[in-house]
């Protein structure tokens, strides 16, 4: 009768994994890693793991009278045979994730990633859709919206939608009255919760916006192909977690791009024109005013998931 | 007295587990300043763990899942649900696993216990095929990352599914025997062995949980390792690079394949990165991209060999990539 060593490393594994995502909670940091919106999911990712340890626990209690005897050849491990190098090297693999989770610095992606994930193939991807959009607007006019644009100029004012970043969900309804307010301003803030939204449709019906003012915040991003006062003030938007995050933002003139180094996050304010790169018309901004700034506690943008009902 | 030394043993462990926790959580962030590495290994970390993160509570779901399919369902029942015409069994299992919410990860234990209790192995593998493809999330994404346009969607679910019964049936005259790394005669034996049917519901229940521990250690380990490659792959492999590859029609859509391959993404998140490239290559290839990844990738893959026999997992992966790959060609006029 003795302890099984492995069924309680088991348990311990199993504990440190539920404090492991306690504390990515806790700390703030699983913002860096995940979309806000499967939070509630990782949180069930942290209360299963609990369930498997008590489950884990009880049969370290029990391991001697339920000894598994009649398990042999079983398919899986259940953790009582001997311990080898191979299961040594399996253990190793899932206490990876721990030890790099606790002893390593939670990186922001920055520029040298934008690279790898071909930052300008998709930012000038968007817009060679200029074409298709206007066309589908004009042979299928959207009366919905247009309908819903002259009921709502009334109480604009005091009905501006203003999802939370954290909860973006907007209804068909916001999404489309944002859209037509955009249409409208001639100044143009392009503020984390609206970001994408904005970005999205600015790239689908560029010439309806040239000559707007707008004011854009984004990390200084460089490509070999750039002139000299050529940049792009560019956000990570992450959909469902850091791997799957992509590259947009705006291709920006400004006087003394020369001089700043990537990675820095700029606030500016332009004029959007639009600038052909590599074959693509793609709205751009000539900078009138900027300066630099703090890297924003979050730097991800997050897609507005809109409600279809 | 070993009695009360064993439960000293157990005591002390929790507490130096509570110990560790405490620590932990009040000084991890000093050792962070100690290791000093290149930037690009803290990126490739911060990656592998937001696919870990992201994925871990689907496959907790799926080892759970697949630990009540274990107990509470007999070979009895299976043999009841699925019908003997191996195509009908193989029309059925698509359409299950279409309805089914699951993703890549997940749906690997869930598959393992189906197989070990005795599903066919071409209906087990239409369910993995359909599962992480069509679902509602799924279809969802796809909409709304293509701008609202429900062309690819529909085309994305219509062909996948298609394609996972033609893929399926080709398994099906291929292979007979369920292709486990162990034999079906062991897992029967387990079951009989444990008697689960006499047993409380409570005591079941908690069955359950310790199996889902077991497949969660067996699996965990794939399922790290392929993250592990894939933030490798995504930090160190440029896409333009790959892109430059693909010119041509066909060019292209291999291309897309192997980049939604290597960069083993969830199925609801992966019509994002497609749109992106939706301009740059033609709509077959963009389908490549978002039929081909959610049935198989570089994580999927890791995660298959701990089920599967390693002949068997290759062989699987390049039936899955010249069936789409020809199915896509094929219809190329058509897009």
């Amino acid at each position: 009768m003795r302890i099984n060593l492995q069924q309680v490393s088991r348990a311990i594994i199993l504990f440190v994994f539920v404090i492991f995502i306690v504390r990515l909670h806790y700390t703030g940091d699983i913002l860096k890693l995940i979309n806000p919106k499967y939070l509630m999911l990782s949180k069930t990712a942290a209360i299963l793991f609990l369930v498997l340890f008590i489950a884990q626990i009880k049969r370290i209690l029990e391991s001697d009278k339920h000894d598994h005897a009649d398990h042999e050849g079983h398919n899986h491990d259940h953790g009582n045979a001997p311990f080898t190098f191979r299961k040594f090297i399996s253990y190793a693999i899932v206490i990876l994730p721990l030890f790099t989770g606790f002893f390593f610095p939670m990186s922001t992606l920055d520029a040298s990633i934008a690279a790898n994930k071909g930052a300008m193939l998709s930012l000038s991807n968007n817009t060679s859709k200029v074409d298709d959009a206007i066309e589908e607007e004009t042979t299928e006019p959207d009366t919905e919206s247009i309908e819903e644009s002259t009921n709502n100029e009334v109480q604009q004012d005091d009905n501006v939608a203003d999802p939370n970043l954290y909860s973006n969900t907007i209804s068909k309804e916001e999404h489309d009255k944002l859209i037509d307010e955009l249409s409208e301003q001639n100044s143009i803030e392009m503020t984390d919760q609206l970001y994408t939204t904005y970005h999205q449709e600015i790239n689908m019906n560029a010439d309806d916006y040239v000559g707007k003012e707008i004011k854009v915040t984004g990390f200084v991003y460089k490509e070999e192909s750039f002139s000299a006062n050529q940049l792009v003030l560019g956000r990570f938007i992450i959909t469902h977690c850091v791997a799957d995050a992509g590259v947009i933002g705006f291709l920006t003139e400004m006087d003394i791009a020369e001089e700043l180094d990537e990675d820095t996050w700029v606030e500016a304010v332009g004029t959007i024109y639009l600038q052909e790169y590599e074959g693509d018309l793609l709205p751009a901004i000539k900078v009138t005013e900027w300066n630099v700034v703090e890297e924003p506690a979050q730097p991800y943008l997050y897609p507005i998931s809109i409600k279809i009902t | 007295m070993i009695r009360g030394f064993r439960s000293f043993l157990i005591d002390f462990s929790l507490v130096i587990l509570v110990g560790l926790a405490v620590y932990v959580l009040s000084f991890g962030d000093s050792f962070s300043s100690i290791i000093q590495l290149p930037n690009s290994v803290f990126h490739m970390n911060t990656i592998f763990l937001s696919i870990l993160i992201e994925a871990l509570p689907f496959v907790l779901i799926g080892v759970l899942i697949a630990g009540i399919i274990q107990i509470f369902v007999t070979e009895d029942h299976i043999k009841r649900w699925i019908p003997k015409n191996p195509i009908l069994a193989i029309i059925m299992s698509c359409f299950v696993g279409a309805l089914f919410p699951a993703c890549e990860c997940g749906i690997v234990p869930i598959v393992r216990r189906l197989l070990a209790k005795g599903v066919p192995i071409h209906a087990g593998i239409g369910f993995l095929l359909t599962g992480p493809l069509i679902n509602p999330l799924v279809i969802l994404s796809t909409y709304m990352a293509f701008g609202n346009d429900f062309k690819i969607a529909a085309s994305r679910m219509i062909l996948g599914f298609l394609i996972a019964v033609l893929i399926s049936i080709i398994i099906s005259v291929m292979f007979k025997s369920n292709q486990l790394k162990h034999t079906i005669e062991v897992q029967q034996t387990h079951t009989i062995s444990h008697n689960h049917g006499s047993q409380s519901i409570f005591s079941k229940l908690g069955h359950t949980v310790t199996h889902a521990v077991d497949e969660f250690f067996d699996m965990g380990k794939y399922l790290i390792v392929g993250a592990l490659l894939a933030a490798f792959v995504q930090t160190y492999v440029s896409s333009e690079a790959l892109l430059e590859l693909g010119s041509g029609q066909v060019s292209s859509t291999a291309v897309m394949m192997g980049l939604a391959y290597l960069l083993s993404l969830c199925s609801e998140a992966d019509a994002f990165i497609a749109a992106s490239f939706s301009n740059v290559f033609p709509t077959t290839a963009i389908l490549g991209f978002l039929i081909y990844g959610p049935m198989t990738d570089l994580k999927n893959t890791m995660m298959m060999l701990s089920v599967f026999k390693t002949r068997f997992v290759i062989l699987f992966v390049l039936i899955v990539t010249i069936v789409v790959f020809s199915v896509l060609t094929l219809l190329d006029g058509f897009y």
